[in-house]
């Protein structure tokens, strides 16, 4: 997860209080970006998740009644997102066994931290990553940024188009770059090429 | 389930605008002029011809979310859509041009260096939203305007456009680290920094009036087409 990306977090929680204090402790983690939706029912937590799949849902299991971490999963457009129960009174192994983390409400910030930060551990990039570009990739913005197309860079370089499709995407995921243009303008401020060089 | 919302009919307009200068903008989309004295929400609403559910549902939404939001109201849909469209004239007509505007003044506009391309990349973002936003004026809108008139268009649904819906407000946040990053040293900072500070409050308002779509015009249309089904 990149620094300055942000994680989208739910939060079901019905009493106040305790919405109110998850929704403040997320938003102070060190090093974590948030994001955060509270609601407070489940009819408004189904067109939530529906509307905007988040990537940690903080529930508590008593949420309208018993909650069924299956069930919302199914009633989201997008079901790749990671369920953690709020622990107010110690809960039994069948029960968090249901869920993907349990957060206490006697955790410090640095376990709270720890434990959010294991939830989005699934995309495996790390901030060191960024920034630093291989000469193969470096090669690959000069040629996107001349106007050549993914399969004339293939050719090129000898490559197979798919090998410059991968590139391209990590190289938009390195820079946080998607555009053309933005990409054309880092090229020329890091001189990878020359200003003369680009066909506009 | 009684939901505690943050403002409800009865309270004075004034005190809703004191407490959140940002429903100014909401005020003004749903065509609510100034100049209300002391008069309630209700009153205010019913002067305009606004419906005051509508009104309190995505004034609440905008401070709260979902937590002061309930997803089962009610909603005017016609007053939602005025609403809507309001919002699209003033970001494509009048804030991303002044923002243009503001960029022109603070950069210096040379052929020789990437000035002219940071230009290019704004106008390129501009010309994505328009895209989006006339997308639903012709598409999505008429859609819902035919349910309205009781003619519902076939071939459509609204989840077409649920589904579809990317957010133009977050492709803003790589527009001004671009600028932010790369822009030339010599551009006017106090003018730079207003044009800057623009950006963040137009994407702000872009993701929030995303998430009215999302999660105020979309459910409400469901309901809609249940009940021509």
């Amino acid at each position: 997860m990149a620094r300055d990306e942000k994680i989208h977090i739910v939060i079901a929680e019905s009493s106040p209080v305790l919405a109110a204090g998850f929704s403040q402790c997320m938003r102070r983690l060190p090093g974590i970006n948030v994001n955060i939706t509270e609601v407070k029912n489940p009819s408004d937590l189904e067109t939530c998740v529906k509307a905007d799949t988040p990537d940690i849902l903080l529930v508590n299991p008593t949420f309208g009644g018993a909650f069924n971490p299956e069930s919302i999963k199914d009633s989201a457009s997008d079901s790749d997102f990671k369920i953690a129960a709020i622990e107010i009174v110690k809960l039994g192994k069948q029960v968090s066994a249901l869920y993907d983390g349990v957060i206490s409400v006697i955790d410090d910030i640095d376990t709270i931290t720890a434990k959010i930060k294991s939830l989005c551990s699934t995309s495996k990039e790390t901030s060191e990553e960024k920034e630093n570009l291989s000469q193969r990739e470096k090669e690959i913005i000069s040629l996107v940024v001349k106007g050549l197309t993914n399969q004339e860079i293939a050719d090129k370089l000898f490559l197979s188009i798919h090998t410059v499709i991968t590139h391209r995407r990590n190289i938009a995921r390195k820079l946080e770059i998607h555009s053309a243009t933005g990409l054309t303008i880092y090229a020329i401020v890091n001189k990878i090429v020359d200003l003369s060089e680009i066909k506009l | 389930m009684t939901t505690e919302k943050k403002y409800i009919h009865s309270d004075r307009m004034i005190s809703l605008i004191a407490e959140n200068y940002r429903l100014i903008q909401v005020m003004s989309r749903f065509g609510i002029p100034m100049g209300f004295g002391d008069k309630t929400v209700s009153e205010v609403c019913s002067d305009a011809g606004v419906d005051t559910d509508t009104f309190l549902a995505v004034v609440n939404f905008i401070i709260d979310g979902f937590s002061s939001f309930n997803a089962d109201t009610d909603v005017s849909v016609q007053s939602l859509l005025h609403f809507l469209r309001q919002s699209h004239i003033y970001f494509l007509q009048y804030c991303l041009p002044a923002i243009r505007l503001k960029l022109l003044d603070s950069i210096r506009m040379r052929p020789t260096d990437i000035s002219f391309l940071i230009l290019k990349l704004f106008d390129e973002y501009v010309q994505e939203v328009s895209t989006h936003m006339n997308y639903e004026d012709e598409t999505v809108f008429k859609y819902v305007q035919s349910i309205l008139n009781g003619m519902p268009q076939p071939n459509y649904k609204i989840n077409t456009y649920s589904e579809h819906h990317d957010q133009v407000g977050s492709k803003l946040k790589e527009l001004k680290s671009i600028i932010i990053k790369y822009c030339p040293a010599d551009a006017h900072s106090n003018q730079l920094n207003d044009a800057l500070y623009d950006i963040y409050r137009c994407e702000e308002e872009l993701e929030s009036h995303c998430r009215i779509e999302d999660c105020i015009l979309v459910p409400a249309i469901m309901r809609l087409e249940e009940r021509h089904a």
